[in-house]
């Protein structure tokens, strides 16, 4: 990578690791570009799906004009994340709260394993107008430790920020292959902190999940990748993946708020959905000439299952792209069996 | 008082409309689903004048 920089070099480099590599000497071989990446659950590049692997993709002022980054180092405290926030206004030149959500867009590589995904998007959010997008790191569905890096450290219960301003055009694509069914599910009693719905309609929530699936109670988890459920925004979906019953209760790969209605949902073809948001959103900007794709894990391994992972990558064969399988995905909240995108013209 | 926060925090631009309104959805507060009776609970009001704090609207 080193020799096919340009002579002005890599301003940014995103490098998907393996969780066992230590790599902290190859990235700082590469002189001149802020480094980020995370431990994942597998990779993806320019019309593959791997796993094994290390990818990445180098960024010049061409595409990237001005960057800026940071690490809340305790994803658990508001205090580093507000920090965090505050050295990339500082460094860019402007207060997070004052920028053009036009001209800039925002990366976030968050400890998977954290469960702090929900509240640090919250409060980013609250923070500022620019969208951030990203990714939980993951570690190969071991569950054990993830790992996020800026410039050859590694941390873990963190996250790294990259705050970008584009020369060109961009623009983000959120993906999930879903659809409404007409059976919802209204959380009446949670645990957020642990991800737990104890309750669905003032009903036990295992029995009212199968109840809505019209399945026996002991058949419901074998339904969780196919019918997650989801909070509903118009005409867009953020899932909440089921994760496995304890008891009665169900916990979710993300928090689920009391009072919440969601919708039952069922799945739809990944690869179709994929292609059809890809080519509408190359088409709008007019071409792309990279890609980064955070794609959720449980993704990955419904693809594998049904045989369509090279279809899948296949995708992405005609565009400079890198990814990985995350362990959840970020756009506005924490959401789960999504595949979130930023794409540059 | 959801209307309001959306309107203050988008400045009138229609993507930040959108985006004000998932946040606050996803926060727990559907503006479709604000009713006259949202209005008199206490808790609810209290919550939303944090999170309109939180977001650096002044109502």
């Amino acid at each position: 990578m080193q020799r096919n920089l340009p002579d002005h070099g890599a301003l940014l480099c995103i490098l998907p690791v393996r969780p066992d590599v230590d790599q902290q000497g190859d990235v700082r071989c590469i002189r001149g570009a802020q480094v980020i990446g995370c431990s994942t659950a597998g990779e993806i590049v320019s019309g593959r799906v791997l796993k094994d692997s290390i990818v990445a993709m180098a960024f010049d002022d061409r595409t990237v004009r001005d960057a800026a980054f940071s690490v809340v180092t305790d994803v658990t405290s508001p205090d580093s994340l507000a920090d965090a926030a505050r050295r990339l206004g500082e460094d860019i030149g402007t207060p997070l709260g004052e920028l053009d959500f036009r001209k800039y867009v925002g990366i976030i590589l968050i400890d998977g394993l954290s469960g702090s995904e929900e509240r640090v998007m919250d409060r980013l959010g609250d923070l500022t107008n620019v969208t951030f997008i990203g990714g939980s790191a993951g570690d190969d569905l071991k569950f054990e430790s993830t790992y996020v890096y800026l410039n050859g450290a590694a941390y873990t219960n963190a996250a790294v920020l990259a705050l970008l301003e584009p020369a060109g055009k961009f623009d983000i694509i959120k993906t999930q292959s879903f659809k409404a069914l007409k059976a919802t599910l209204v959380p009446t009693k949670v645990n957020e902190e642990r991800r737990e719905v104890i309750e669905f309609n003032n009903r036990p929530a295992a029995l009212a999940y199968a109840g809505a699936l019209g399945v026996p109670p002991e058949d419901a988890s074998k339904r969780f990748m196919r019918n997650p459920v989801g909070l509903v925004t118009g005409d867009d979906i953020f899932v909440r993946s089921p994760r496995q019953i304890e008891g009665d209760s169900i916990f979710f790969y993300c928090m689920v708020k009391e009072g919440m209605e969601l919708a039952l949902l069922e799945s739809t073809d990944i690869v179709a959905d994929t292609r059809r948001a890809v080519e509408e959103k190359v088409r709008q900007l007019a071409g792309a000439s990279a890609l980064i794709n955070f794609h959720c894990i449980l993704r990955a391994l419904e693809l594998e299952g049904n045989g369509q992972d090279k279809e899948y990558g296949a995708l992405f064969a005609g565009i400079p792209t890198i990814g990985f399988s995350t362990y959840g995905e970020e756009y506005i909240g924490h959401i789960n069996q999504t595949s979130t995108m930023l794409v540059f013209k | 008082m959801i209307e309001t926060i959306i309107e203050k925090r988008s400045g009138g631009n229609e993507t930040l409309k959108n985006t004000t309104r998932t946040k606050l959805i996803i926060k727990g507060y559907h503006p479709d689903r604000w009713t006259l009776q949202s209005e008199d609970d206490p808790a609810k009001i209290t919550e939303l004048r944090q999170i309109a704090l939180d977001m650096g609207v002044k109502l």
